[in-house]
């Protein structure tokens, strides 16, 4: 993903919005970024796109959303867009019990095509249809922390969790990058003269603001 | 630009009414349709694309003018040749849909299937949603109802085609923008439903609906509309079928990235820089024929206006014999080529043969050269340039935009003509490496052989 410098915001954070098709994903992304909710939303062909600038401890986040279509057989496209993202938001519908069990294969998906170090919150949309719940919340839960996932059940309707989700995952992704600021520092500190093959980006913790940066990984 | 989407239009009870934009005189009317026919039922096809190509049809005749633009019907047949025809299509389609209906009940029932109703082991799933009230994000009719828990012996000897039918049967979009009425949802579905068994090779795509639901508007019959979508998804189906690891509009797609190579080479550069240079952004457009770019309305006008210069006449022939359209050989000697559409004639004339290129790829640098200014000086990363494209709905003027995209075409084959042979040999040899590529991949021959 592209570097910029811009004065709007301190960090750019690519997420990227996966899971089957019919779980939810492009009203989350309607419900984050537009406060908007739509019963009878199109299926989303290829990947659809939208931002929203946060505040993360003190400084000024955006997240820019990439919305992919869910059908299995898009999949070859909507990887390409994975290149670049620090952040996933891999959901299922509480009340279809497949969505949940190829919660897998997304997950393999993303360690195909995705950065190691990407961050994932797993997502267990449509709560508020608990009485048709075919996924609980405890299976859920289980299997995110046998995963090393975060979890949250949301509801686009009623706009339960939804802020809630993004903010989880764009304060992780904010924390790793300060800390990654931080070892760089120390490595550079303890490294001696440049030269030995190995690029580090130095970035002063008063400064890091102006770094702009917009990936997690190294 | 904006003209259009300020444009008032209407539907009432199901039925289209004319958008007030057509100009009469320019528009094809109802009593022009009807004077193009002879006695025995010969269509003048060369006089009524004249018309089209200007200004569209009336919404009154749409679908019945849609059915010769599509091929379903020969303009050298007579009435009496299409009346047989048409009986012996609805007798097919009664029968695969039977077929369709043993395998699932809800097919022509009026109702729907909403949530998945097979595991990828062929075992049925009764479904806890099955009900359907009040889950808001699933039901929009009280028509809908998936509670009709299969019969479990019939699961045990299913086949793989039919499992893979019944997987894809509860993703059929239901969303029809523009007129919701349960009956229209359970025709789309019931379409939908029968075309996906037919085309086993690509099943049900997300975007299908986007194509099939103004044809069900349009068609009252619901064999004559899924014949005329059937014959839609011949122009298209290509960009659906999908291998592990590709899908077939990426052969559109690369030939999108060589023309906008060739026409505007500086913003092909941008857009490369951009790490765009896959062309990924006009998937959508391509894929759905731009039904989400352009309004409802304005979308079926758009339509005409290709398929009318797009067209062929030998079409019905071709499709008939289940072969693909060959601009090698489908020009007799002495042909009038006012029974081509103006892009087509260009591509005859030209002696251009590659078949995949099209209106909608021209359309798309339509657009592109129409945003060139914003997207050199704006857009500073593949983000930005997602945004300006998917924003522009509403903003565009089908028939300008058409009118773009035959000067561009003409612009690239003379600049195609003019390149030199050594260029043409490199652009050649991208294609061989793209081709390569995907036989190593084991996709080679099948992508190519869509067409």
């Amino acid at each position: 993903m592209a570097h910029r410098v811009d004065h709007e915001y301190d960090y750019l954070f690519k997420i990227v919005l996966i899971g089957d098709s019919g779980v939810g994903k492009s009203n989350i992304l309607s419900r984050f970024t537009r406060n908007e909710f739509s019963l009878d939303s199109k299926s989303t062909i290829g990947v659809e796109f939208a931002t929203k600038t946060l505040q993360i401890e003190a400084k000024t986040v955006k997240a820019q959303i990439w919305d992919t279509a869910g059908q299995e057989r898009y999949r070859a496209i909507t990887s390409a867009y994975y290149r670049g993202a620090v952040g996933a938001l891999l959901v299922y519908d509480i009340t279809k019990k497949q969505t949940f069990d190829n919660v897998q294969r997304w997950l393999r998906e993303l360690r195909d095509h995705a950065d190691s170090n990407i961050v994932i919150m797993m997502a267990g949309n449509k709560s508020d249809l608990t009485h048709l719940r075919a996924v609980s919340e405890n299976d859920g839960q289980e299997f995110a922390e046998k995963e090393g996932l975060s979890f949250l059940e949301t509801s686009a309707l009623e706009s339960h969790n939804v802020e809630k989700a993004f903010q989880t995952v764009l304060t992780e992704i904010y924390h790793i990058i300060n800390k990654k600021a931080l070892a760089a520092q120390e490595a550079a500190r303890n490294s001696g003269p440049p030269g030995q093959g190995t690029t580090i980006h130095v970035v002063d913790s008063s400064d890091a603001g102006s770094s702009k940066s917009s990936c997690c990984s190294s | 630009m904006c003209m259009r989407s300020q444009v008032t239009y209407a539907i009432v009870d199901g039925h289209l009414i004319q958008p007030d934009y057509m100009e009469p005189g320019k528009t094809l009317s109802e009593r022009r349709w009807q004077s193009s026919f002879s006695e025995e039922g010969y269509l003048d096809i060369a006089r009524v694309l004249r018309r089209i190509q200007r200004g569209g049809v009336h919404s009154n005749i749409k679908g019945e003018v849609w059915e010769f633009l599509l091929g379903c019907y020969d303009p050298k047949s007579t009435f009496n040749e299409r009346t047989q025809l048409r009986e012996k299509r609805r007798l097919e389609y009664e029968k695969v849909k039977s077929k369709c209906q043993e395998m699932e009940k809800r097919v022509g029932s009026g109702r729907i299937v909403v949530a998945p109703i097979i595991t990828e082991d062929g075992q049925p799933i009764v479904n806890p949603s099955s009900n359907g009230a009040n889950s808001g994000e699933e039901v929009k009719s009280n028509e809908v109802d998936s509670s009709i828990p299969e019969n479990r012996n019939d699961s045990i000897n299913l086949d793989k085609e039919v499992i893979q039918w019944k997987l894809t049967l509860h993703q059929i979009d239901r969303s029809l923008l523009y007129y919701e009425s349960s009956e229209n949802q359970a025709r789309l579905w019931d379409v939908l439903a029968v075309y996906s068994w037919i085309d086993r090779d690509i099943g049900y795509c997300q975007g299908m609906s986007d194509l099939c639901s103004p044809i069900i508007l349009l068609i009252e019959n619901e064999a004559d509309a899924f014949w005329c979508f059937e014959r839609l998804m011949r122009r298209v189906r290509g960009n659906f079928k999908c291998t592990s690891n590709t899908i077939g509009v990426w052969a559109q797609l690369t030939l999108l990235s060589s023309v906008i190579k060739i026409l505007d080479p500086k913003l092909h550069e941008h857009i490369v820089n951009l790490d765009g240079g896959e062309y990924l952004f006009a998937f959508r457009m391509l894929m759905v024929l731009f039904r989400r770019e352009f309004s409802f309305v304005d979308a079926l006008y758009l339509w005409e206006l290709i398929w009318s210069m797009e067209y062929n006449p030998h079409l019905f022939t071709i499709y008939e014999a289940n072969a693909s359209p060959n601009r090698n050989q489908d020009k007799s000697q002495n042909e009038d080529l006012m029974k081509y559409g103006k892009f087509e004639r260009k591509c005859l004339k030209s002696g251009q043969k590659d078949q995949q290129a099209n209106m909608s790829i021209f359309l798309v640098a339509s657009i592109l050269k129409a945003k060139n200014k914003r997207l050199l000086l704006e857009a500073k990363g593949l983000d930005d340039l997602v945004k300006m494209l998917n924003g522009i709905t509403g903003e565009l003027d089908a028939k300008k935009a058409c009118n773009e995209a035959l000067k561009l075409h003409v612009k690239y084959l003379n600049k195609l003509s003019k390149t030199s042979d050594l260029d043409r040999t490199l652009d050649y040899s991208t294609l061989v490496i793209y081709i390569k590529k995907h036989r190593d991949e084991g996709n080679g021959e099948k992508l190519f052989s869509i067409r």
